[in-house]
């Protein structure tokens, strides 16, 4: 399988702090990846190195066979990434619906004067509504993010991030503030948008989701990476239980109360 | 004019911007608020020292007093109008601070006249020789006050128990706040200090051009924010560098600029310069 | 006679007005230099005409310099945010004003006098201002509801979030300073024409803040706000000798106020006011 992007040699120093150092990775055409680690070990800092809103000391990344590290952040959206943080940034001043139709009018925003140039923002609207629907929370569409508890706004968010209509889709934790069920069906989700050929990169402290719906995993700790493969295989390797699961080893499956 | 002589000039007036910048560059550090009000707290220190010292018929006399009752009249200002919209966007305290600058001048305008007054005996007149160069004994009061006043803080700063604080509540307001220290009490301290060493300069330029007029606070003030920026904002070091730097820049610029710009406008040619070289200033915070 | 004079200079002072409203309403960058382009503007157009060019030519012209200076400025607000902004665009500000003294070729402190009539007569020149008012309305209103207002306001909000929606902040802001500098330049060529005479105090400080307090009491990006607000400020110093008296300390404590209070100005109050009545209408 072609990699459709790819990692290499990523350092992020902040201050004293090696945020990440010489980390790489691939991503397959169609992988839906799990990108996990204990708490600082620079799994955010990757996905924002990867858009653009941290520069890497060192590293490339490439696109879809375009080389993006130098790129500012709006180019490399457009070339096909689509990011949902982990610390929600709504536009407080706009409707949930007129948050994601604003990421749905990528094509008309791309230049200000075309952008001066239209105002009929119907269809960005209906499809905002539609993805505010798929990820499950039509019913606030019209509320305010000041209105919205933490796990609606986790998954406008991921709605915003789709309507980009990215090649791959970079989750920073979305399951996070959601109750068991609703993070079952947001994975669910996630796993038919995969299916049905968005590649995913998963952040993700709930493992056992992530063991249920990742067919690859990254494993980083303090800024390393421990681990790369088939999930089942990288949970097994000693060196990623300890790291990951500290010193007493569980079973993945039981581990989510330890990492959480 | 000769090049010590410029140098001298600039340097005095470099310690008057210091005087200013500080106190600005201080409530920055803490509070994140451009206090543009700071330039009529300045104001009143000049027309309170130039009253009192008619009044008393002693300058040093009306000079401690005035920095004392400015200081706290800081404190007043910053409880009255500064504390309720501390936790607003940052831009309403900035519109807010320039609300209150405009409507200050305004008010000396009513009160104390449009027109300038001035010291009926003019203190500190008589020149001396330092270092080959002729010197109003006022120049040099200008520099030993600001070498005490500011060298005294950073003693302060460095030694004392609310020195300590302070520092750590610019660090880290939070942090500093779980250990126990007093937030409300630091900005008050804060405010007290600025607005006094704002009074202490305002005398001087009081002093040194034996006038005081209402709108006395604009320019010197505008190029204490020019300065405060230059220094990287709410860094002091940085700020007391870029102080004397301005001041002996204007004093050659004078010479050899004045074709281009007036002497106003150079400390803002400067900051845009050096903005669009380094945006964060010329001395970032960290 | 006399509301002709008030009509033109409402007129001008609304364009001018929401000329900042783009750039610091619309799209979040605060100005505090913003008299400086409507200098530009004025002084443009007065040295164009006092040469014998044609005043229809000035006002493109006028629009043309001040938005150039702009664009220019604008890439200062691509590098600097917030604080920094604003201090550079008082910058700015002080810079104009300390270049236009020193130069002969402007006038320096003396001014331009002698601006020529634009030959229309004064009724038509009023109607000819109030149409240039409609215009920048009008367009404020779309600009608002355009794709642009939507980037603008993603902006204004949190750029860095708007830059992770694919939008090229850099370009729109250029875009909001081209725009907002080239309206202030109209209203600029406007006002000379107007007063027929120009120096650099009319574009120092005070009117950059004078400006500001147009646009912060109206309601910051609000446009039916701003004009009401540049409406009534701009004409209650001719109408009232205590507001022309007091007129600094007015707006002082107006910027204030509105700051302290309600820092959505009047166009939060009247949605206020306007929720209060229909409130109470459904409840009937
Ligand atoms: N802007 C920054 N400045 C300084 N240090 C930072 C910055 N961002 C992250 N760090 C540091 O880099 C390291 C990695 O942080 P990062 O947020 O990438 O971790 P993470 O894996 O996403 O953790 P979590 O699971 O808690 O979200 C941490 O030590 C963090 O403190
Ligand atoms: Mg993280």
């Amino acid at each position: 399988m072609d990699a459709l992007l790819s990692i290499s040699g990523v350092s992020v120093r902040f201050g004293g702090v090696d945020a990440l150092a010489d980390v790489g990775f691939e991503v397959a055409k169609g992988a839906l990846l799990g990108l996990i680690g204990p708490n600082g070990a620079g799994k955010t800092t990757m996905l924002r190195a990867v858009t653009g809103m941290v520069r890497p000391q060192t590293g490339s990344i490439v696109l879809d066979g375009a080389e993006i590290s130098r790129l500012p952040t709006h180019r490399r959206v457009r070339l096909g990434l689509g990011l949902s943080q982990q610390i929600v940034r709504p536009f407080a001043g706009m409707t949930a619906v007129e948050n994601v139709a604003l990421a749905a009018g990528y094509a008309k925003t791309a230049d200000p004067l075309k952008a001066l140039a239209t105002a009929s923002r119907q269809a960005e609207r209906d499809r905002a509504r539609t993805l505010l629907d798929l990820v499950g929370v039509a019913d606030a569409a019209d509320a305010l993010p000041a209105e919205l508890p933490l796990g609606y706004l986790k998954r406008v968010e991921v709605a915003r991030a789709l309507a980009l209509d990215p090649k791959v889709l970079l989750l920073d934790e979305p399951l996070a503030g959601l109750n068991t069920s609703e993070a079952a069906r947001l994975a669910d989700t996630v796993v038919d948008l995969n299916r049905q050929g968005t590649t995913v990169v998963l952040i993700e402290h709930n493992l056992s989701e992530v063991m249920r719906v990742c067919r690859q995993l990254v494993v980083l700790d303090n800024g390393r990476k421990i681990g790369d493969g088939d999930p089942a295989e990288v949970m097994a390797d000693p060196a990623v239980r300890d790291a990951y699961l500290g010193a007493a080893s569980e079973a993945p499956g039981e581990a989510r109360d330890a990492a959480a | 004019m000769n090049y010590s002589d410029l140098l001298v000039q600039g340097l005095v007036e470099g310690c008057i911007y210091a005087l200013i910048a500080v106190g600005l560059t201080l409530v920055y550090g803490l509070l994140r608020i451009l206090h543009i009000a700071h330039a009529g707290i300045f104001t009143l220190g000049a027309y309170v020292g130039l009253l009192l010292t008619n009044e008393t018929g002693s300058f040093a006399a009306a000079f401690v007093i005035t920095i004392v009752a400015v200081g706290f009249f800081g404190m007043a200002f910053y409880r009255l109008f500064y504390e309720p919209i501390l936790n607003k966007p940052p831009h309403v305290a900035l519109i807010a601070s320039i609300g209150l600058f405009v409507a200050m001048e305004e008010i000396y305008r009513l009160i104390f006249g449009a027109t300038s007054i001035s010291f009926l005996a003019p203190p500190l007149k008589d020149t001396v020789e330092v270092a080959g160069v002729r010197l109003e004994e006022g120049r040099i009061v200008v520099v030993i006050l600001a070498v005490v006043l500011i060298g005294g803080l950073a003693l302060l700063a460095g030694r004392t128990r609310i020195g300590i604080a302070w520092r750590a509540t610019v660090s880290d307001a939070a942090m500093a706040e779980s250990f126990g220290i007093d937030l409300a009490r630091v900005r008050y301290i804060n405010f007290f200090v600025a607005s006094a060493l704002a009074a202490a300069a305002g005398i001087m330029v009081a002093l040194l051009l034996n006038q005081v007029i209402p709108t006395m606070g604009g320019v010197p003030a505008y190029k204490a924010l020019a300065i405060i920026v230059l220094g990287g904002l709410g860094n002091v070091k940085g700020t007391l560098i870029a102080a004397l730097a301005l001041g002996v820049i204007e004093s050659f610029g004078t010479i050899y600029l004045d074709r281009v710009l007036d002497r106003d406008a150079i400390a803002f040619a400067f900051l845009i310069v050096v903005l669009m070289i380094r945006p964060q200033g010329l001395f970032a915070r960290r | 006679m006399y509301e002709i004079s008030l009509l033109t200079v409402m007129s001008f002072s609304v364009i001018f007005a929401l000329s900042l409203n783009l750039i610091t309403g619309f799209c979040g960058q605060i100005s505090l230099g913003h008299a400086a382009f409507y200098g530009i503007g004025a002084y443009t157009a007065a040295l164009f005409t006092t040469d014998g060019g044609s005043f229809w030519l000035a006002l493109p012209l006028a629009m043309a310099v001040a938005g150039f200076f702009g664009f220019i400025v604008g890439f200062a607000s691509l590098r600097v945010r917030h604080d920094f902004l604003a201090i550079t665009t008082m910058g700015v500000g002080f810079l104009f004003t300390g270049f236009v003294r020193q130069q002969e070729f402007l006038g320096g402190e003396e001014g331009i006098a002698g601006i020529p009539d634009p030959g229309i007569g004064q009724i038509p020149y009023m109607l000819l201002c109030a149409a240039f008012a409609a215009a920048v309305i009008a367009f404020s209103l779309y600009v608002k509801r355009s794709w642009m207002g939507q980037a603008f306001d993603a902006i204004a909000t949190d750029e860095d979030t708007a830059r992770t929606l694919g939008v090229d902040v850099a370009r729109y802001k250029l875009t909001a300073f081209v725009f907002g500098t080239a309206l202030a330049g109209l209203a600029g060529a406007l006002f000379a024409h107007y007063v027929k005479f120009v120096e650099v105090e009319s574009f120092d400080f005070i009117e950059s803040i004078s400006v500001l307090a147009m646009v912060i009491v109206g309601g910051i990006g609000s446009v039916w706000g701003v004009v009401v607000a540049a409406a009534f400020l701009s004409v209650l110093p001719l109408l009232l000798q205590v507001f022309a008296d007091y007129k600094l300390l007015i707006y002082g404590v107006l910027l204030f106020a509105v700051m302290y209070f309600a820092p959505g100005g009047i166009d939060s109050l009247m949605r206020m006011l306007w929720r209060r009545i229909s409130g109470r209408r459904t409840a009937e």
